[in-house]
């Protein structure tokens, strides 16, 4: 080809129109993509492609990791190790007042006639890498649909709520972490358990309370736990500490500004709660209704005017 | 193509070189630059040429983490092919990385798709102008691309998923990208560059 007769007509098809064609069937991918989720068979074959290069790629990160984690001074570990049996010790205390509660609340529970709580079981799954992308708060785990995770599944770490897995691949999944602008979850205030929607913030790392009237009980520092409204995420897992409120008069509703709990420590590893999918909400529920996986930001406002 | 569309095009690729073209032909012409396309180079393999591209798109899979100043290598990569063999290196396998990328990012399906059509057509569109320019002056033009490629992408987000702050931080990417064109030009055109016969009496 180098060496043959120069094509001084024929240049196929010219390049404004390859330019038209490519980026026209990319916009079509994109609509359809972002309003229904008909091409997740795609996404799957090419995933399943990938998979063995994403995998062998991240072996260099690891060796690195393991090698820093070799050179680590003994003053290090020795520290380590002595906050780790402290709380080994502690630990220990409240297992068995744990374990004595739960006996206690089992009987209490079945007096009182209520349906007993049922722990989910759950998936010890490490966490590969972060998307690299600006826009989403989103990370792969190791394990996927062959493992039984599910989309809707919510993750949790050693502190709190971490996320929820939004795309279920075979060998993998991504969890959409808490932070995302497009995740929510039904939360309640632990002091006085003041029930209220957190979704990610829009400044980095935060999350945000909205919905709640400017004049809500709300003080800085109070913690902030799922309410379990929505029958994905079980009540109680720590989400956040609010850090800041602002009360604007004019405004409506205050502004309020969490810092998430959980995801700040360097361990990869999570806990993915295989819950059931609660059934589809009625069409008289309230705001609090089951915050789906992966929906929009269109789809939120069209759940909170439900 | 509707013709206020076409019209509207050349008038943004005419701005956007009239740009490129003043700052980087604020170097007099030199010695150096004549002689630079004095070396005949050797005709590229092709499978050099894919190999090239499959090691950028690799670089790009290594977790990078929230680390979102690091260089997109396979962007680079694509513009110096296209730049060098636009027929050999078109819109389509842009495309088709894209999609590629699109799956590992978990990004909405055609997003980088759509950028690296867009680059692709930015450096095909081009690669006569960039290649007559010195290898410092090109990086004009590579970090315009670049951008242009990351800003539709940033536009997809926009419209798709509202604002959020923070995401120029993504723009030093294409800064860094444009960095290493040097090194990119130097490494890719090395097997092109090699003597047609070995001289065996030459003593080094």
């Amino acid at each position: 080809m180098e060496y043959g007769p120069p094509p001084l007509f024929n240049q196929g098809v010219s390049a404004r129109a390859r330019l038209a064609f490519f980026s026209l069937a990319a916009a079509i991918l994109i609509v359809i993509d972002a309003q229904v989720n008909a091409l997740d068979v795609i996404r799957n074959g090419v995933e399943i492609l990938l998979y063995p290069f994403q995998r062998v790629l991240l072996w260099p990160r690891d060796v690195v990791a393991d090698f820093g984690g070799y050179i680590a001074s003994i003053g290090d570990l020795n520290e380590e190790n002595a906050q780790l049996r402290k709380a080994a010790v502690e630990q220990a205390q409240r297992a068995q007042m744990a374990g004595q509660l739960l006996l206690e609340n089992e009987q209490l529970r079945k007096l009182a006639g209520l349906r007993e709580r049922i722990t989910p079981p759950s998936q010890l799954v490490t966490a590969l890498y972060e998307s690299r992308d600006p826009f989403s708060h989103k990370i792969v785990i190791d394990r996927g649909s062959k493992d039984g995770i599910r989309a809707g599944g919510p993750v949790i770490d050693e502190v709190g709520v971490v996320g929820q897995v939004t795309r279920v691949f075979p060998m993998t999944a991504e969890v959409t972490l808490l932070t995302d602008k497009e995740q929510s979850l039904p939360v309640q205030i632990a002091r006085n358990g003041l029930r209220a929607i957190a979704f990610g913030g829009s400044e980095p790392i935060t999350l945000e309370l909205r919905f709640l009237p400017s004049n809500a009980d709300v003080q800085s520092g109070d913690r902030v736990v799922t309410s379990g409204l929505d029958g994905m995420y079980p009540a109680d897992l720590p989400v956040g500490i609010v850090t800041r409120i602002d009360r604007d008069v004019k405004d409506q509703f205050a502004r309020i500004i969490l810092k998430p709990v959980a995801g700040m420590s360097k361990s990869r590893l999570l806990l993915v709660l295989l819950v059931d999918p609660p059934p589809l909400a009625p069409a008289t529920t309230g705001r609090e209704s089951a915050p789906n996986a992966n929906r929009s930001e269109r789809g939120a406002n069209k759940a909170a005017r439900r | 193509m509707n013709p206020s569309v076409k019209q509207w095009i050349d008038r943004l690729w005419g701005s956007v070189r009239l740009a490129s073209d003043a700052v980087a032909d604020l170097r007099p012409p030199t010695l150096s630059r004549q002689l630079q396309h004095e070396q005949v180079l050797r005709p590229v393999r092709p499978g050099f040429i894919w190999a090239t591209l499959v090691v950028a798109f690799l670089l790009n899979l290594l977790p990078w983490g929230r680390a979102i100043w690091v260089p997109d290598f396979f962007a680079v990569t694509l513009v110096f092919w296209n730049v060098q063999q636009p027929r050999k290196v078109g819109m389509g396998i842009a495309f088709v990385f894209g999609l590629l990328m699109d799956v590992h990012n978990g990004a909405l399906f055609g997003e980088h798709a759509l950028a690296y059509t867009l680059l692709s057509y930015g450096a095909i569109t081009l690669h006569r102008r960039i290649l007559w320019f010195p290898l410092s002056s090109q990086l004009v033009y590579v970090f315009g691309l670049l951008l242009i490629a990351q800003l539709a992408s940033a536009a997809v987000r926009l419209w798709v998923g509202g604002a959020s702050t923070g995401w120029w931080v993504g723009l030093l990417s294409s800064a860094l990208g444009a960095a290493i064109w040097p090194l990119l030009h130097s490494v890719l055109l090395a097997p092109q560059r090699r003597p047609a016969k070995r001289d065996d009496t030459r003593p080094i």
